[in-house]
């Protein structure tokens, strides 16, 4: 439609759920654009920290370190505001508690499940602001 | 109501006053003063006797049942025998009233108890319960995210390549079904949120006429894809404080099962406001489709309740949107009722407050 959606984006996925995953990196891949795929907090932060990507797609709820542990360890090392992350649920989350965390500095938040083209406008919107 | 203590003294205190004012008319009116005399003391005495035999029956009798009864009215309030107004006598009978109150009273306490601590068990399985079912539609959300994906990527043939027509129409009613699970699921959430006190209102300052616009908007393509006139003869200028959201999520599931009731072509439903009262604003939604026969009136708010079975299936409803909607406008502090004429108009109602008071529904968890 326009440039931003043909630019291609360097997207990194945090998500337990192999399923998920597999299924938007395939989407996301076959619209030209880049997927790294990570299934645990711990190493997803590390890689964050190194700040090769455009978009973080960051699933909430994993086991032991989770979305909330990521987004509190970017918080206390004031790196937060610097990543362009996308909470990506389907946790029993309030909107009161989605609407703290992009008051804390996460880019936007998406609900499971949902539209695959709303959620690639929603990348796409988030990389660009 | 004179009490039972001032009855027994005016009754006793007029006798002893008759006993007395004879021995007087006898001592005048006696022609042997010594007998007189006799006869005036003899009165005296008898009066004073009289007057003590009244105080201590006031004390042995009277005193423990206006006790009594002060403790049997105690009691019915807090459900408690009072330990503080102990009750002494020793007039059989009182006594014994007095312990069959006793016990009595500590039965009733015990059965209480009991009862409290079965409500108190049941409310714990009740969230339990509601908790387990919300984990499971949770559960139920997390494998729609892959079907619905490749769902859609199936249906785009630029990504996956081209169907044939069977694949394509298999495609489609999967994604059809796919959406109808997610929207159910979604539902059962919202429901259990309601039950469990659990759903958050906000408060923001809305423009009627903005909100029934947006509604409108919202709703005009799938409409005029099926023909059916949707409206407002709203156009005046009220605001009201309270929460937008959950009032569009009212309309939206008002239209859509009004949508499912009428027929193309000639269905018209028309959505407004009725401005009479200061305090509160009347919303309708107004259809001209089959109408609900006044049988059903009653229990079509109820949790998956559906007139007509066999023709259920093509409706895109979840069942649980008008409890849905009952349970927001409550929340609101609302209420919500419907009118129906069969075959000739439906128009659903509710009524907020214009400043909404936000009432947290039940706590079960309390």
């Amino acid at each position: 439609m326009n440039k931003m959606e043909t630019k291609s984006l360097n997207i990194l996925m945090i998500d337990d759920n192999e399923q998920i995953t597999k299924m938007l990196s395939t989407f996301l891949e076959l619209k030209k654009h880049k997927c790294t795929v990570v299934d645990e907090g711990r190493e997803g932060l590390k890689i964050i920290k190194e700040g090769k990507h455009d978009v973080i797609l960051l699933d909430l709820a994993m086991p032991e370190f989770d979305g909330f542990d990521v987004i509190k360890d970017l918080e206390k090392n004031n790196l937060l505001k610097n990543h362009k992350i996308l909470v990506f649920t389907a946790s029993t989350i309030t909107q009161e508690e989605l609407d703290k965390l992009v008051e804390r500095g996460v880019s936007a938040y998406i609900l499971k499940p949902i539209d695959i083209d709303i959620l690639l406008s929603k990348i796409i919107e988030t990389a660009n602001t | 109501m004179l009490s039972i203590k001032h009855t027994l003294f005016l009754v006793s205190g007029s006798s002893s006053f008759i006993i007395f004012y004879m021995g007087i008319v006898n001592y005048i009116t006696s022609p042997d003063k010594s007998t007189g005399i006799i006869l005036l003391i003899f009165s005296v005495l008898v009066a004073i006797g009289t007057l003590l035999a009244t105080v201590y029956i006031s004390k042995s009798i009277t005193k423990p049942i206006e006790k009594l009864a002060y403790n049997m009215a105690e009691f019915s309030k807090i459900n408690k025998i009072s330990k503080k107004n102990m009750i002494k006598t020793n007039v059989k009978k009182i006594f014994e009233l007095n312990e069959n109150f006793k016990s009595m009273g500590d039965k009733v306490e015990r059965t209480i108890e009991v009862q409290m601590e079965y409500v108190k068990k049941l409310k714990e399985i009740d969230k339990r319960k509601v908790e387990f079912s919300s984990m499971v539609s949770h559960e139920l959300k997390t494998p729609l995210v892959p079907i619905l994906g490749y769902v859609q990527m199936l249906q785009k043939e630029d990504l996956f390549g081209k169907l044939n027509e069977k694949q394509r129409e298999a495609v489609d009613e999967i994604y059809l079904s796919t959406i109808k699970l997610q929207r159910l699921v979604g539902d059962i959430l919202t429901t259990q949120k309601l039950d469990l006190g659990k759903l958050v209102f906000e408060k923001d300052n809305l423009t009627v006429l903005e909100l029934l616009q947006d509604i409108i908007k919202e709703f005009s393509p799938i409409a005029s894809e099926r023909k059916i006139k949707l409206s407002t003869n709203f156009n005046g200028d009220v605001h009201i404080f309270s929460d937008k959201d959950r009032i569009n999520q009212v309309f939206s599931n008002l239209i859509k099962n009004a949508m499912d009731f009428v027929s193309p072509n000639t269905g018209i439903i028309e959505i407004g406001v009725n401005d009479k009262d200061t305090e509160k604003l009347e919303f309708f939604v107004r259809d001209n489709g089959t109408g609900i026969s006044s049988d059903h009136q009653k229990d079509i708010f109820k949790k998956f309740y559906q007139i007509d079975t066999s023709s259920s299936r093509k409706r895109s409803g979840s069942g649980l949107g008008l409890a849905i909607c009952k349970g927001i406008i409550e929340g609101l502090n609302g209420k919500m009722w419907v009118k129906s004429e069969k075959d000739v108009q439906t128009t659903f109602y509710f009524e907020i407050p214009k400043k909404s008071t936000i009432v947290s529904i039940k706590n079960i968890s309390k």
